[in-house]
């Protein structure tokens, strides 16, 4: 039922966050026609099951390591790293002010439209606040990027400094989710 | 075992295909009326047999209250999903229908799959007629855009066909893979797919492998209630608008009448994808004939608004993978609403590239079909077609959102592990709600499955209980469970929300083999005796009628001749061959017909036959 081998075991990876990805699509490809319930028509009951379940396993391994926030989310969670936000709903601390500002005028927003008033200048205030965070958005995914090369560098390094690592990975991926959030409210305000 | 084929079970028509082993090609098999295109139209006899295709569409007109169109519309839909539907189309619905829609036809009740099942059997019925084998398996095409519920809904129709159904395949997909067979094609593909009732938009990535060619869905996305259908919705309304204030003439919209002007406007649509102008002759109750001149321009104006709903899913579809209508290297063309020239026009110029239209549109996608039913079949593989799921998964959790578990356009098969355990001491069960759809609401997507983990009284928090979520290879979800302290397998009796269970589709199998007693080819050669019967018998009296002096020697001649050679082929029982000198005697009485009719209406029976007048 669950993950029998590992999504990095199945594409003969190693644990590693940088991923060439003409490599990994050319082995997905290669293991789809091994995998493909297509080939098991006439084969087997138990055969057809054992096809699904591999090419179920093969297509999720591939939809995860494709994606590059994906592929750090799932690295945490195999290496038990992966704790979400206590506090979902904090802002982080060098975010407050602006997050602050940002649900005023959101809140501005919603009166305005449940009143009919004007919209144009808060709206506008809105798009330049969206523009801003997902700047934040940008940098927190270089930031991801960063902590994965380090990840990388210390494949074969101490426990400690990857436990290091892995936290400050996990911080960034609550990090990015929060933003991610916000961005989405305000897209739907704004629509 | 028997055969296996390819079966595009569309809303209008449908087709059945095979691939032909001497040449390699997939081919349409011709049913006994001469066509490859079977309507998807069902009628139910006053004796209680079914007829399907083309003399179930003849009985639109004359009994429509026991006759069925498009019933694809209801797959997989529940009561509340159809009003919209009902005001459009004439379906007959059953108060009795709860989850399931129950359609009745004269005094009888039938789920959509049943209907369905009928038109399949017809289907199977030209292929084994056509190969002299039986057929047990098949292929069929579903729209991309089709949910888990519609899905399940045609894999039962299948099996209440008794066809072991070997894939559900996306329709859009069929077609790439049929035009692959044709010319060589690489990189991005963009198949554009508006049907009778459905519309597909789906994006593929061609890749040569040393493997061989793989089939790539990048993404899909589509409407399943937008189609040629919605075309003649709007025509029919903008007539009956008209007759109602030139004639004052308010007929039901659902009416022998309405049926039959209904026809006579897909006439003229067809008419105006080869010409400019196109003339409407229709004769009304009151003795008036009803005649308006149609312009392509004005037909372009009114069916502005159908086409421009294709092109949401178009945009969505490509954004969805970061791609431009540019970075397409082809574009195809399926179903027989893209005939319309308007719908061409706007597909090139969204893509900036003539559209591929080189295979029959409505044959593309059984051949598409025949195509993988081979590859299913064979041993050696030399294709691959990797699908998507088209909508997102997802459970419902605290306070009615979605959690999303598995992405729409995610590679199938395709599954999601979700851990649960409980929340107060003792609890016996944890509720599960499965849902489909892009919306973040439970109530705004669709309910596939609901059910009900059984666990053992426990502590709150102790028992961990795994459930995968699995999209098979159809697009069909399935659901399984693991006790996680013990490592039992939990069996789960998901009921699903809009589908049919297990118990009923034996029950309407052994229902429909009552119905398929009756030979095919006898009742065929049924069919067709009984049509020689009224044209013989309206020669007859036209014969009789004083305008026929005005024929000349020779003609009587060759009518009394074709009249004799009908007599005689109609005791016999070759079907063919009866229909063959029917058509001949149409053909000797078109001038007598002519001579029939009065001059006022003469002009609307242009071409008409004498059984007709």
């Amino acid at each position: 039922m669950s993950n029998n081998s590992g999504y990095f075991e199945l594409f003969g990876l190693p644990r590693k966050l940088w991923i060439e990805m003409g490599a990994l699509e050319q082995k997905f490809l290669q293991l789809s026609w091994k995998f493909h319930p297509d080939n098991f028509v006439n084969a087997s009951e138990h055969e057809r099951e054992l096809s699904l379940r591999r090419s179920s396993e093969l297509n999720d391994a591939y939809r995860t390591l494709r994606d590059p926030v994906g592929r750090v989310e799932y690295l945490l969670g195999i290496e038990g790293a992966r704790k979400e936000g206590e506090h979902k709903q904090q802002a982080p601390p060098e975010l407050l002010e602006e997050v602050f500002e940002l649900n005023e005028s959101l809140d501005g927003l919603r009166e305005a439209k449940a009143a009919g008033g004007d919209l144009a200048t808060l709206k506008l205030r809105l798009e330049s606040a969206e523009k801003k965070f997902q700047e934040k958005l940008g940098e927190v995914d270089a930031q991801l990027q960063a902590a994965a090369r380090e990840w990388d560098a210390a494949l074969q390094g101490d426990a400690a400094t990857r436990k290091k690592i892995m936290a400050k990975l996990n911080e960034l991926l609550n990090h990015r989710s929060y933003i991610r959030n916000l961005v989405a409210n305000v897209q739907k305000e704004l629509l | 075992m028997g055969r296996i084929v390819g079966i595009d079970l569309g809303t209008t028509n449908s087709l059945v295909a095979y691939l032909d082993p001497q040449t390699g090609q997939p081919k349409c098999i011709q049913g006994p009326y001469g066509s490859t295109l079977c309507p998807s139209v069902v009628s139910l006899d006053p004796d209680g047999s079914i007829a399907v295709g083309e003399p179930a569409r003849r009985r639109l007109l004359t009994q429509p209250e026991r006759t069925i169109y498009s019933v694809k519309r209801l797959m997989g839909r529940g009561p509340a999903d159809i009003q919209d539907e009902l005001k459009l189309f004439p379906f007959r619905i059953d108060p009795s229908s709860k989850n399931v829609i129950r359609v009745k036809l004269g005094g009888k009740v039938f789920t959509p799959p049943e209907i369905s099942a009928f038109i399949l059997r017809e289907l199977k019925n030209w292929a084994e007629a056509h190969f002299g084998e039986t057929v047990d398996r098949a292929v069929i095409t579903v729209p991309a855009y089709f949910n888990d519920a519609q899905r399940q809904a045609t894999k039962d129709a299948g099996k209440i066909t008794g066809l072991e159904v070997l894939r559900l395949v996306n329709e859009p997909t069929a077609a790439a893979l049929a035009y692959g067979l044709h010319e060589t094609q690489r990189g991005k593909v963009a198949v554009y797919d508006l049907g009778g009732g459905t519309f597909d938009i789906s994006i593929l990535k061609l890749i040569s492998t040393s493997d061989g060619d793989i089939y790539q869905v990048l993404s899909t996305n589509g409407d399943t209630h937008l189609g040629g259908d919605d075309i003649d919705n709007l025509l029919q309304a903008f007539v009956h608008e008209l007759i109602l204030q030139h004639d004052e003439i308010d007929f039901s919209p659902h009416g022998e009448l309405a049926q039959e002007l209904r026809k006579a406007l897909i006439d003229v649509k067809h008419q105006l994808s080869e010409s400019e102008t196109a003339t409407l002759r229709f004769p009304l109750p009151n003795g008036k004939v009803f005649i308006h001149k149609f312009t392509r321009c004005a037909l372009d104006a009114l069916i502005r608004p159908v086409v421009d709903r294709t092109m949401g899913p178009v945009k969505q579809a490509l954004a969805d993978v970061q791609l431009k209508p540019t970075d397409m290297d082809e574009v195809v063309l399926v179903g027989g609403a893209t005939r319309t020239p308007l719908i061409r026009r706007t597909v090139q110029e969204f893509f900036g590239r003539p559209p591929h239209i080189e295979l029959n549109p409505d044959e593309v996608v059984a051949l598409g079909a025949a195509v993988q039913a081979d590859i299913l079949d064979q041993g050696v593989k030399t294709m691959l077609l990797l699908d998507v799921t088209p909508l997102s998964l997802g459970i419902e959790t605290y306070g009615g959102a979605v959690a999303k578990i598995i992405p729409r356009n995610s590679t199938i098969p395709a599954s999601a592990q979700e851990l649960y355990t409980t929340g107060v001491d003792n609890q016996t069960g944890i509720d599960i709600h499965v849902l489909q759809g892009e919306r973040e609401l439970a109530r705004d997507c669709r309910s596939l499955a609901r059910f009900t983990l059984r666990v053992s009284p426990a502590p709150a928090g102790l028992p961990r209980i795994e459930v995968k979520f699995l999209i098979d290879a159809n697009g069909i979800l399935q659901v399984g469970a693991k006790d996680l302290r013990t490592g039992d397998q939990h069996s789960i009796e998901v009921q699903p929300s809009y589908g049919i269970n297990h118990s009923e589709i034996e029950r309407m199998l052994e229902e429909s083999i009552e119905y398929a007693e009756q030979d095919f080819a006898e009742r065929q050669v049924i069919e067709a005796r009984t049509e020689s019967e009224s044209i013989l018998v309206a020669t007859a009296k036209a014969l009789a009628n004083p305008q026929s002096a005005a024929l000349s020697a020779e003609e009587r001649a060759k009518i009394e001749a074709s009249v004799a050679a009908l007599r005689e082929s109609v005791a016999g029982s070759d079907y063919k061959l009866i229909r063959k000198r029917i058509d001949e005697l149409n053909r000797a009485t078109e001038h007598l017909a002519e001579l029939l009719m009065n001059s006022a209406v003469s002009t609307a029976l242009e071409g008409r036959k004498l059984a007709e007048v």
